[in-house]
């Protein structure tokens, strides 16, 4: 095998991916109930603001209905609650890809996509690939290790992608406008409205994050610790983010959990707890 | 290679040929979709479209506009429509991206007093609709004034008998 098919298909341990699933189908639930995404309410929209995209117009999508999204929400949460008992992942796995993305679809489908979504949808259809996975299964397997590098890509491909778009509608000049401004202005939000006082600070947000995305591939070459430092300031920009124009890319934020070794955490944690409470009894 | 040890059911161990091989490409299919998408495509081919929201540049002497619906109730009241995830069935962003569909035939926004009606049924009706767009002045990257322009309006042609 050549070095690059080795690193695509490094084995991983199946508790891995058993904790990943665990955290993308509860916020699957968590999205379709809470977050409340555009998805559900054109459903009420008139069939006249429908715009099918390509996707739509292949597979013949019709114009949402109320009761056409009021399935897709249902049956997505439906079946990521019987994913997330790890039972029957492939069925259940697949049929909260189908429901989620055909959701995404009615969402994206009135004249506005969103692009932190996309990735997400490789998610869902990769990680029923690997089977039965348990909690505690420490075995690795390729197939697993192929899921959560191709997570892992997607996550970082939408960075990179983003950056590379940045560079094609607004030009290398991006990094000089105002569009920083523009969301705070458009979005507003208590901690932005102050950013909006001081807009050489915006300005110089937009520097980093032009550099920041056009490197993010970086962290394939990083050794390890620094490649879960770096996860940790995407989650701190994303942060900052919210805080100033309260948008939050949610899904990515779950893909980048592929980077972590998740059933270590896991470990610690409940050895810690399980130490606390173990002198709590004996004192 | 070693042998595998069953089928990809099993999970553990390493993959088949096969298994390998479909992998590989699809992989190659989605990256190429992306890459195709994000330099030469547009939204219409989600899930492979550009990365494009804030890749515009906006100019340090140029404008920023919000779009706003404001509405007339049978209650009397004036509110501003809510274009949110609460609100009428579309969101701002949305009538934004059809905003030429509203300028060019005004008729339209009575599809958001409709959408109003069956939503929330317990709202006052809407009898008058005014799409406005509120345009903030940039200096040197600064908002320097706002004013309101003007889009388009509508009269609901029968506000009692919405639902």
């Amino acid at each position: 095998m050549t070095r690059l098919s080795r690193w695509l298909f490094e084995p991983a341990p199946l508790a891995r991916v058993a904790l990943l699933r665990v955290a993308v189908y509860a916020f699957v639930v968590v999205d379709v109930l809470a977050l409340h995404t555009s998805g559900w309410y054109h459903g009420f929209a008139d069939p006249v603001w429908y715009q099918p995209l390509q996707a739509g117009r292949l597979l013949g999508l019709p114009a949402a209905t109320v009761v056409l999204v009021e399935m897709l929400k249902w049956g997505s949460v439906g079946a990521a609650l019987v994913a997330m008992t790890g039972r029957a992942p492939r069925t259940a796995g697949w049929a909260v890809a189908l429901t989620w993305s055909w959701y995404q679809y009615v969402a994206f489908s009135y004249g506005k996509v969103d692009h932190d979504r996309g990735d997400f949808v490789v998610a869902l259809l990769l990680l029923p690939t690997v089977g039965i996975a348990h909690l505690s299964d420490k075995r690795r397997s390729q197939a697993a290790g192929f899921a959560l590098r191709a997570v892992q890509l997607g996550a970082i491909a939408t960075y990179l992608l983003s950056g590379v778009a940045k560079l094609r509608f607004g030009g290398p000049g991006w990094v000089n406008s105002a569009t920083l401004l523009r969301a705070v202005v458009r979005r507003g939000s208590p901690i932005g409205e102050v950013f909006a006082q001081v807009p050489f600070v915006l300005h110089a947000m937009q520097w980093v994050l032009m550099v920041a995305e056009l490197t993010s591939w970086v962290i394939f070459f990083l050794p390890e610790r620094w490649r879960r430092l770096m996860v940790l300031a995407w989650y701190l920009f994303h942060a900052v983010t919210y805080a100033t124009i309260t948008i939050a890319f949610w899904p990515h934020l779950v893909m980048l959990l592929a980077f972590l070794p998740l059933e270590r955490y896991r470990d610690r944690l409940s050895a810690r707890w399980r130490a606390r409470h173990v002198t709590a009894t004996a004192t | 290679m070693s042998v595998p040890t069953g089928s990809t059911r099993t999970a553990s161990g390493p993959l088949s040929r096969a298994a390998l091989a479909w992998r590989v490409a699809v992989t190659l299919g989605v990256v190429g979709l992306a890459v195709n998408g994000s330099v030469r495509g547009n939204d219409v081919q989600w899930p492979f479209a550009p990365m494009s929201q804030f890749a515009f540049g906006v100019d340090l002497e140029g404008q920023i506009r919000s779009t706003y619906v404001e509405a007339d109730t049978t209650a009397g009241t004036t509110v501003r429509v809510p274009l949110t995830a609460g609100g009428v069935g579309l969101g701002r962003a949305e009538v934004e991206g059809q905003l030429p569909r509203f300028v060019a035939d005004p008729a339209l926004l009575e599809s958001i007093a409709v959408a109003a009606a069956r939503r929330h049924p317990e709202w006052p009706r809407y009898t008058r609709l005014r799409l406005r767009q509120e345009v903030s002045d940039l200096r040197g990257g600064e908002v320097v004034s706002t004013h309101t322009e003007r889009l388009a309006d509508w009269t609901v042609l029968d506000p009692a008998g919405l639902r």
